[in-house]
C-alpha cells in the first residue's frame, strides 16, 4: 500500500514543472533523506522518459537550466550580503528572544517607518536638492545653535525649506540640457506620494489576507494553548516568566467562566452603560478642549512671526511654546484615558485596548487636524514674506520638541519607573513596554513628516536621525527597565491594524492637505519655485500647453487631459482601490 | 543545543526530529538542518502545524489524548509550585480544550483537527520559529 502510494507520488512529481517539483517536494513533511531519495526517484523517472527526445533539445533545456541556478546562486549570496549589512538583524533577535514577538513588532514597524524615510530622503536629495545646489544663492545670516531647536534663523536661507528653492529652469551648460525646477519639485513629491500609497496598500492587503480571522473563533482555550508558546524565546528567565505568566491567565480565565454567570443583573448593566457613555464624554471633551487650547494658542503665535523678523532670544523661545505645550498635551492626555478605561469594566481585555486606542488616536488626529487648518487656512492667508517656509519651519519645531519628548518620556516612563518599582514600592514591579502607546506616537511624528514634506523636502533626513536614535533609546531602556508584557497580544492582528491605521487617517489624511495645498492655495510673491503663479498646479498646465505644441509629445496631452483631468478615471481609481 | 536550553520542549523537538537508530534522541547535521528548515520563516504552516503535532505527541501514538494535553500544559505552565495547576482545574481546561477542537468527539484530537485550531490562529506561524 505504501510502495503504491509512493509510485503515484513519483508520477505525479515527475509530470511537473522543475520549479513546482522543488517547491512540492519541500513541502512534503519527511526527513531530508527521505526527500533526497524520492527527489532522486523522480529524476531516474524523468530521465528513463526523455531518453526518447532528441539531445539538441536536452542541451539547450540544460543551458536554460544552468542559466536559472547560476542566478539562483547570485541571488542566495547577494542576499547573504545583504543580510550580514543589516546591523539591527541581531539587536531585533535579541529582542524577540527575551520579550517575545508582540514587543518585536513595534520594532519592526519603527524600521518599516524609517526605510520609507530613507527612501524619500533619497529621492528628494538627488532630484530637488542637488539641482537647486547648482543654482544656489549665497546665505547671509549667521549661524547660532538656537537654530537647531527653533529652525529658523541660519536654516530659513538654505536647501532645508521650499522658500530657498529657486523657480528658474536651471542650466549649466547655454542651450543645454535643462532642469525645470518647478516641474520637478511636484512631481518627485506626487512620485514619492503614489509609491508611498501603492507600497502601503499592497502591505495592508497582503497582512490582511494573512491574518484575517473570524473574531468570534479566535478566543478559544484550546487555540491559546497550542498555538501560543513562543518558540522565538531562549532566555532562561524570559521563559520562566512567561511560563508564570500563562499559568496566571489560565487561572484567571477559568475562574472568569465560572464567574461571568453570576454578574448580570438589569442595574448592573445600566450602571456600567451609563460609566461608559460618561468616560467617552469626558475624553472627547478633553480632545475638543486640547484642541481648542491649540488653536487659540497658534493664532496668538502668528502675530509673533508676521511682526518681522526678530532674531533676539526671547522671540525665538516664544516660537517654542506651541509645539511644548502640543506634545504636553499629547503625553498627558493618555495617561488620563488609560485612567479611564482601568475605571470601566470591560468585558475583554482586546476590548479595553481598542477603546483606548481609539480615543488616543481620535485625540491625535484632531490635533494633526486642527494645526493643519491653522497652516492652511490662517498662516498661508498672513500677510507674511514666506508662508511656506513658516509652515515649514513649523513643523521642522514640532517634529525635534516631540523628539526631545520621546526620550524624556523613555527616561521619566521606564527608568525612573524601574527606579520607583524596585526600591520604592516594590509592589509595582517592573514596568510593561506600553506598545500602544509608542506605536501612536510613530505615526504622529510620521504624518507630521509626511505633511512637511512638501514644505521641507530634507525634513525626512532629520527623521531618519530621529527614528535611528529612538530606535537605540528605546531598546536600551527596554533591556534596562522592562518586563516582557504579562498579557498575550494578539500580535499578528495588532501589525496588521497598526498599518491601517497608518494608511486611513494619516496617510490619506496627508494626501488630501498636500492636494488642498498644491491646487487651492496661492503661493507666496517672493519665494520658491512657484512664486508668482496663481496656484501651484499651474505649473504643471502651463507645462502641458507647452507642450501641446510638440507633436512627439502628443501622447502626454493626451493623457493628461483625458486621465489625470477628468474625475471618471479618479473614481474609476478609487473603486478598484476600496 | 544552545538555543534550546530554555525551551521547555526540548527533549521532545529532539526526539522527534531524530533519526538514529539507538533510540538516544541523538541528532546528526541533516537532522539539525530538518529542525532548522521547519522552524524557519520559509516553512509553510502545513509543515510547521505537523510537527508541531509530532512535539505535542508525547506518547507518540498519533493523537493528543488526556495524558498529552496534561503534560503539555504542565511543560507551558512550568515545574515551580505556584503555577503547577491544580488537578481540579487541569480537568477543567482539558474539558474545554476537547470541546472546542475535538470535532469528530473521540476524545482525542488527531492531526486534522490539530491544524484547524491552529488555522484560526495566525500567530501560530510567527510564534512557532527559531532563529539562528
Amino acid at each position: 500500500h505504501g510502495f503504491y502510494a509512493e509510485e503515484t507520488l513519483v508520477g505525479n512529481l515527475a509530470s511537473m514543472s522543475p520549479s513546482e517539483r522543488i517547491k512540492a517536494i519541500q513541502k512534503m513533511p519527511e526527513t531530508m533523506k527521505k526527500k533526497r531519495e524520492i527527489r532522486n526517484k523522480v529524476l531516474k523517472e524523468i530521465t528513463k522518459k526523455s531518453r526518447h527526445r532528441s539531445t539538441q533539445l536536452s542541451c539547450c533545456t540544460q543551458c536554460l537550466q544552468g542559466i536559472a541556478v547560476s542566478f539562483r546562486r547570485f541571488g542566495n549570496s547577494l542576499s547573504e550580503y545583504f543580510h550580514l549589512l543589516q546591523l539591527q538583524y541581531k539587536t531585533l533577535k535579541v529582542i524577540g528572544a527575551e520579550f517575545g514577538t508582540s514587543v518585536l513588532s513595534y520594532f519592526i514597524f519603527l524600521k518599516w517607518l524609517l526605510t520609507f524615510n530613507i527612501f524619500s530622503f533619497l529621492i528628494n536629495f538627488s532630484f530637488i536638492t542637488i539641482p537647486q545646489f547648482v543654482a544656489a544663492e549665497p546665505n547671509n545670516l549667521s549661524f547660532t545653535g538656537l537654530e537647531l531647536l527653533t529652525g529658523a534663523g541660519y536654516f530659513q536661507q538654505t536647501v532645508l525649506y521650499y522658500g530657498f528653492y529657486t523657480n528658474a529652469t536651471i542650466s549649466k551648460i547655454k542651450n543645454g540640457p535643462s532642469y525645470n525646477m518647478q516641474l520637478a519639485y511636484i512631481f518627485t513629491v506626487g512620485l514619492y506620494f503614489v509609491i508611498c500609497f501603492l507600497i502601503l496598500l499592497f502591505s495592508m492587503a497582503k497582512s490582511f489576507c494573512r491574518n484575517f480571522i473570524n473574531p468570534q473563533a479566535y478566543s478559544g482555550n484550546a487555540s491559546k494553548l497550542l498555538c501560543t508558546w513562543d518558540f522565538n524565546i531562549t532566555n532562561e528567565k524570559a521563559v520562566k516568566l512567561k511560563q508564570k505568566n500563562l499559568s496566571t491567565q489560565i487561572k484567571e480565565d477559568l475562574t472568569e467562566v465560572n464567574q461571568e454567570v453570576l454578574s448580570f443583573s438589569v442595574t448592573g448593566r445600566v450602571v456600567c452603560i451609563a460609566i461608559h457613555f460618561a468616560s467617552w464624554v469626558a475624553s472627547l471633551g478633553t480632545a475638543l478642549a486640547a484642541c481648542a487650547g491649540v488653536y487659540f494658542l497658534s493664532t496668538n503665535n502668528l502675530r509673533l512671526f508676521v511682526k518681522g523678523h526678530r532674531n533676539d532670544l526671547e522671540s525665538q523661545a516664544a516660537m517654542l511654546v506651541l509645539p511644548v505645550v502640543t506634545s504636553l498635551l499629547n503625553v498627558l492626555i493618555p495617561f488620563f484615558y488609560s485612567w479611564l478605561g482601568r475605571l470601566e469594566r470591560f468585558q475583554t481585555p482586546g476590548q479595553h485596548i481598542y477603546v483606548t486606542i481609539t480615543r488616543n488616536i481620535i485625540l491625535k488626529m484632531s490635533i494633526v487636524g486642527i494645526l493643519c487648518y491653522y497652516w492652511l487656512n490662517i498662516v498661508a492667508a498672513s500677510e507674511s514674506q514666506c508662508w511656506e517656509t513658516l509652515v515649514g519651519q513649523d513643523i521642522y519645531r514640532f517634529i525635534v520638541v516631540d523628539f526631545i519628548f520621546c526620550l524624556l518620556g523613555s527616561f521619566f516612563g521606564e527608568f525612573l519607573r524601574r527606579i520607583i518599582g524596585t526600591t520604592v514600592c516594590v509592589s509595582l514591579g517592573l514596568p510593561e513596554f506600553d506598545i500602544g502607546r509608542n506605536v501612536l506616537d510613530l505615526i504622529y511624528v510620521q504624518t507630521l513628516t509626511w505633511i512637511g514634506i512638501f514644505f521641507s523636502p530634507l525634513l525626512p533626513g532629520i527623521q531618519i536621525i530621529s527614528f535611528s536614535i529612538v530606535f537605540y533609546v528605546k531598546k536600551v531602556s527596554l533591556m534596562m527597565n522592562c518586563q516582557p508584557p504579562r498579557k498575550v497580544w494578539r500580535t499578528a492582528q495588532m501589525t496588521t491594524s497598526f498599518m491601517f491605521l497608518l494608511f486611513f487617517p494619516s496617510f490619506l489624511g496627508v494626501l488630501s492637505v498636500i492636494g488642498v495645498t498644491v491646487w487651492r492655495l496661492k503661493p507666496s510673491e517672493e519665494c520658491g519655485p512657484f512664486r508668482g503663479l496663481s496656484s501651484m498646479y499651474a505649473a504643471v498646465s502651463e507645462w502641458i500647453e507647452v507642450l501641446e505644441n510638440y507633436t512627439a509629445s502628443k501622447w502626454v496631452v493626451w493623457i493628461y487631459h483625458n486621465l489625470i483631468t477628468s474625475e471618471l478615471f479618479f473614481f474609476i481609481l478609487s473603486t478598484l482601490v476600496l | 543545543v544552545p538555543m534550546l536550553q530554555a525551551n521547555p520542549f526540548q527533549h521532545r523537538i529532539c526526539h522527534v526530529f531524530s533519526t538514529s537508530d539507538d533510540g538516544d534522541d541523538s541528532m546528526s547535521f541533516e537532522d539539525f538542518l530538518d529542525m532548522l528548515s521547519v522552524f524557519s520563516d520559509s516553512a509553510t504552516s502545513d509543515i510547521k502545524s505537523h510537527y508541531a503535532f509530532r512535539i505535542f505527541d508525547f506518547d507518540d501514538d498519533g493523537t493528543l489524548d488526556k495524558k498529552d494535553l496534561e503534560k503539555l500544559v504542565n511543560c507551558l505552565t512550568g515545574q515551580g509550585e505556584e503555577s503547577r495547576l491544580s488537578s481540579a482545574e487541569m480537568e477543567q481546561l482539558i474539558q474545554n480544550i476537547l470541546e472546542e477542537s475535538d470535532i469528530d468527539k473521540d476524545g482525542t484530537i488527531n492531526l486534522s483537527e490539530f491544524q484547524h485550531v491552529v488555522s484560526r490562529s495566525p500567530d501560530f506561524a510567527s510564534s512557532f520559529k527559531i532563529v539562528l
